[in-house]
C-alpha cells in the first residue's frame, strides 16, 4: 500500500442514472483527516460513496483507495476500507456474535486478531448484553451500532459513513462522534455525509460540499466561510447551493 | 356515498384498496407490464369460461340437476377447504408477525373489534379469491344455462373461506397462549403447510398398506350398510348448497356468519393481546456478558455457508414452505421401504423434487440474500462466495437424500447409481439455473419467486424435468434395453444440458 498516496481521490468520475447524478467529479481526502461531503438531498452524495465502495461502477473516471486502483485491484482497494451505508447492511436472523464472526469472515480477519477486537467493540457499543439476541429486535440505533461495529472489525483505514447518525439516541450519537475522532487520532480517515450539519462543523477538518453531482466548493470551515458573507456552516451551505442553484 | 371513517365499511374500503394496489404490484411490477398482466387475466377468464362451458354442456341439462354430482361437489369442496385452511392459517400468521400498517390502526381511537374484524374479513377474502377465480366461470355459465342454483358456488366459497379463516384464527390465538409467540410462528406455519398436504399425504397412505385389496372395499361396504354414502346422506348437504339447494346454503351463510361473529366478538382483545406477545418475539432472553462466544472459521466458504444455513433455519416462514416439499416427498420412499422395488419412476420423481428443493434454497440464499452490499463492498472473492452459497443451497437434497440412495447402491447397485446421477445433476442443475438467471429480491417474496422470474423458474423446471426423465430412461434401460431407450436418453441428456447452456448464456452480472 502506497502511504505517501491520499486516502481516496475521485478523478473525473461521473455515473448517469438517465440524468447525471455524478457529473465529472474530482475529490481528494488526505490521510488521517474527518471530511464531510455536504449537499442537498439528490447532489450525488451516496451516489459517490457507493462507486467509491465498489458497489456501483463509474460510467467515467478513476477511484483510487489508499492509493490503489478500485478498478484494478478491487479486492486490494476494498481490504482497507469500510462502508457504513444510511439503511445498516444487517441480517434479522443472525445475533451480534454471529453477525460479527461473519464480517470478520469476509474481510479474511484472523480468529486471534478478530475475536478480542469484536468483543472490544460489543462492549464499548453496549451491546454485550443483548449479543444473542436476533438484530430483527433491536431499536434502529442498536443496529446502527452493531453495523458499525461490523464495519470497524477490520480496523480499517478508511472509513466511510453515509448519514452515520440518523436515527440514534444522544448517547449512542455521541458514542458515535467520539469515534470518529478517535479513529482519526489514531491515523485513520474517516468520509461522511450527513445532514446534521453541526456534526460538519464541530468534527470535520474539511468540508467538500457537492451539488447537481459536481463539487463546488471544498475547505476547511474558515475558508468556506471567508467564500461566503462568514456566519454558521449552515449560512455558508445554504448561501452556496442556493446561490448557485437556478 | 362514502363511508363513515372509522367505521367496519371503511377500513374494510382501506383495506380493499391496499389489496387492488398490491395484486397490481404483484401482476406486473412495473407499470408497463400492468397492461399485460391485466390481459393475462382477461384471457384467463375468457379460458376459464370456455373450459366451464364444454364442461357443463357435457354434463347436459340433466346432469346439472342430478342429485348425485352433490357427491363429487361436496368431495371437491373438502379437498379446496383443506388448502383454504392452509392459507388461512398462513395468512393469520403473517397478521399478526408481519404487522404492516397494524400498528398504525391500533395507536389511532379506532375499536380493536373493528381492526379485528376487518383483518379477519381481510383474510377470509384473501382465502377466498383464487377459488373464485377457478370456480365463479362454471357459475356463470351455469346460469347462462339456465341453472341460477349454480351460483351458490360463490356463497359456498365465500362462506367456507371465512369459516376456514376463523378457524386458522381461532387456531393461531390459541396457539399463542399455548405456546407463546416466538413458538407459535414456527408451528402455525409448519401446521399450514401440513394442512395443505394432508389430503395428499392421506392418499398415500394406501402407499403404506398392503395391497391386498381388503382394506378399502371392507370400509366401503361398512358404510354403505350405516347408509352413510347414500345420496340423501346429510354428508353431502355442502354439495347440494354449491347446487342452490335453499336450505344448505341457507345453513352455510348462518354458520359463516356465526364463525365470524363469535370469533370477533370472543377475541379481539386476545388478537391485541396476541400482536403485543408478537411483537416482542424477536427478542430472546439477555445472557451475562461473560457468558459472550464467538466462533470464527477458518475459511470464508465455511463462514458463508453457516451464515446462510443459520438464517434458514431461523426462519419458520421458509421452514413451512420447505416442509411442504419435503412432506411432498416422504410418500415417494414409502413404495421402496413396503416393497423393496426401485422403479425408474421413482428415481424420476426424487430427482424433481431434489431439484424443485435445491432451486427455492438457492433462491432464498442466492436472490434472497439480505445484505448484498456488504459482500460487494468487502474484498472477499466473488468466485468463493457464490460456490459457498451453491453448496449451502444444494447440500441439504443431497443430504436428505443420502440415505435412500446408499441404500438403493446397496441392493441395487447400477440403479441407485443412474439414481445418483440423475438427481446429483437435477440438484447441481437447479442450483447453477438460480445463480446464473436469479433476479435478487426479499426474502419475504419467495413464494412470490415464480411471478418475479418467470424465465428461471421455467428453466428450473425444464431441467428438472430433463435430469428426472434422464434418471426414468436409464433405469428403464438398465433394466429393459430397448434400443429407442438409448437414443430417447441422449436426446434428453442433450436437451438438458441445452438447459444449461441456455441459462448460462442469460447469466447476470451476480451478487
Amino acid at each position: 500500500m502506497n502511504t505517501a498516496s491520499p486516502a481516496l481521490r475521485l478523478s473525473a468520475l461521473r455515473k448517469s442514472f438517465g440524468r447525471p447524478a455524478v457529473d465529472g467529479l474530482d475529490l481528494t481526502v488526505r490521510r488521517g483527516e474527518l471530511y464531510a461531503l455536504l449537499g442537498p438531498n439528490g447532489a450525488g452524495k451516496t451516489t459517490t460513496l457507493r462507486m467509491v465502495t465498489g458497489l456501483l461502477a463509474p460510467d467515467e473516471g478513476n477511484v483510487d483507495v489508499l492509493g490503489i486502483d478500485l478498478a484494478r485491484d478491487p479486492a486490494g482497494a476494498k481490504r482497507g476500507m469500510a462502508y457504513l451505508p444510511d439503511e445498516p447492511l444487517l441480517y434479522g436472523k443472525l445475533k451480534p456474535t454471529e453477525y460479527l464472526e461473519f464480517v470478520a469472515g469476509l474481510w479474511g480477519i484472523r480468529a486471534q486478531d478478530a475475536e478480542p477486537r469484536a468483543r472490544h467493540l460489543l462492549d464499548w457499543l453496549d451491546l454485550t448484553q443483548h449479543a444473542h439476541e436476533l438484530t430483527e429486535g433491536f431499536s434502529r440505533g442498536m443496529k446502527q451500532k452493531l453495523a458499525l461495529a461490523g464495519a470497524l472489525i477490520h480496523d480499517p483505514e478508511l472509513l466511510i459513513l453515509d448519514e452515520p447518525l440518523t436515527g440514534l439516541d444522544a448517547a449512542a450519537a455521541r458514542q458515535v462522534k467520539d469515534l470518529l475522532v478517535s479513529h482519526v487520532d489514531k491515523g485513520g480517515t474517516v468520509i461522511l455525509t450527513t445532514h446534521i450539519l453541526e456534526v460538519a462543523e464541530r468534527l470535520a477538518q474539511r468540508i467538500g460540499i457537492i451539488r447537481q453531482g459536481r463539487l463546488i466548493a471544498e475547505g476547511t470551515l474558515a475558508e468556506l466561510r471567508a467564500r461566503t458573507q462568514g456566519g454558521s456552516l449552515e449560512d455558508v451551505f445554504l448561501q452556496l447551493t442556493e446561490g448557485q442553484a437556478g | 356515498m362514502s363511508a363513515a371513517p372509522g367505521s367496519i365499511p371503511w377500513l374494510l374500503g382501506h383495506e380493499l384498496r391496499l389489496a387492488w394496489y398490491g395484486a397490481g404490484r404483484n401482476m406486473s411490477g412495473k407499470r408497463g407490464r400492468g397492461r399485460i398482466g391485466m390481459i393475462v387475466g382477461i384471457v384467463f377468464a375468457a379460458v376459464m369460461h370456455l373450459v366451464a362451458f364444454a364442461a357443463l354442456r357435457a354434463l347436459g341439462h340433466d346432469g346439472m340437476n342430478d342429485g348425485f354430482l352433490a357427491i363429487p361437489l361436496t368431495a371437491v369442496l373438502v379437498v379446496c377447504a383443506t388448502f383454504m385452511l392452509s392459507s388461512a392459517l398462513t395468512g393469520c400468521v403473517t397478521a399478526l408477525f408481519e404487522r404492516g400498517d397494524l400498528d398504525l390502526l391500533l395507536s389511532s381511537p379506532l375499536p380493536s373489534r373493528t381492526v379485528f374484524a376487518v383483518r379477519l374479513l381481510g383474510i377470509a377474502a384473501a382465502t377466498a379469491t383464487p377459488y373464485l377465480l377457478l370456480a365463479g366461470p362454471f357459475a356463470n355459465v351455469a346460469l347462462v344455462l339456465g341453472h341460477p342454483g349454480w351460483l351458490g358456488l360463490y356463497v359456498i366459497i365465500g362462506a367456507c373461506a371465512m369459516v376456514m379463516a376463523c378457524a386458522g384464527m381461532l387456531l393461531t390465538l390459541a396457539l399463542v397462549r399455548l405456546l407463546g409467540a416466538r413458538r407459535t410462528r414456527v408451528v402455525a406455519q409448519v401446521m399450514g403447510a401440513i394442512a395443505g398436504a394432508l389430503l395428499f399425504l392421506l392418499s398415500q397412505a394406501y402407499n403404506l398398506t398392503r395391497h391386498d385389496g381388503s382394506t378399502g372395499p371392507w370400509l366401503l361396504g361398512l358404510l354403505a350398510n350405516q347408509h352413510v354414502f347414500g345420496p340423501d346422506s346429510a354428508l353431502w348437504l355442502p354439495g347440494r348448497a354449491i347446487l342452490g339447494a335453499p336450505g344448505p346454503l341457507l345453513g352455510a351463510l348462518v354458520l359463516a356468519a356465526l364463525a365470524f361473529a363469535l370469533t370477533v366478538g370472543r377475541t379481539h382483545r386476545f388478537f391485541v393481546h396476541g400482536l403485543q406477545q408478537a411483537a416482542g418475539a424477536g427478542r430472546v432472553r439477555a445472557r451475562p456478558a461473560d457468558a459472550l462466544r464467538f466462533r470464527f472459521r477458518g475459511s470464508l466458504f465455511d463462514t458463508v455457508v453457516v451464515k446462510e444455513w443459520r438464517l434458514i433455519a431461523r426462519d419458520p416462514h421458509l421452514i413451512a414452505q420447505v416442509l411442504l416439499q419435503l412432506i411432498y416427498l416422504v410418500p415417494l420412499l414409502f413404495p421402496i421401504l413396503r416393497d423393496n422395488t426401485t422403479g425408474p419412476a421413482l428415481g424420476a420423481g426424487l430427482a424433481l423434487l431434489c431439484g424443485s428443493l435445491t432451486a427455492s434454497l438457492a433462491w432464498i440464499v442466492i436472490s434472497g440474500e439480505d445484505a448484498p452490499d456488504l459482500l460487494l463492498s468487502a474484498p472477499a472473492p466473488r468466485r468463493t462466495l457464490q460456490l459457498a452459497k451453491l453448496a449451502a443451497a444444494t447440500m441439504p437434497a443431497l443430504l436428505l437424500v443420502a440415505l435412500p440412495l446408499l441404500w438403493m447402491i446397496v441392493h441395487a447397485p447400477l440403479t441407485g447409481l443412474l439414481f445418483a446421477f440423475s438427481i446429483s445433476a437435477a440438484v447441481l442443475s437447479a442450483g447453477l439455473i438460480v445463480l446464473w438467471t436469479g433476479r435478487p429480491a426479499p426474502r419475504s417474496d419467495f413464494k412470490m419467486r415464480a411471478k418475479g422470474n418467470f424465465l428461471s423458474t421455467m428453466l428450473e423446471m425444464t431441467s428438472s424435468l430433463c435430469w428426472g426423465g434422464l434418471g426414468w430412461l436409464l433405469v428403464a434401460l438398465a433394466t429393459d434395453g430397448s434400443t429407442w431407450m438409448l437414443f430417447a436418453s441422449a436426446a434428453v441428456l442433450a436437451a438438458g444440458l441445452g438447459v444449461m447452456v441456455v441459462a448460462w448464456l442469460l447469466r447476470r452480472s451476480p451478487m
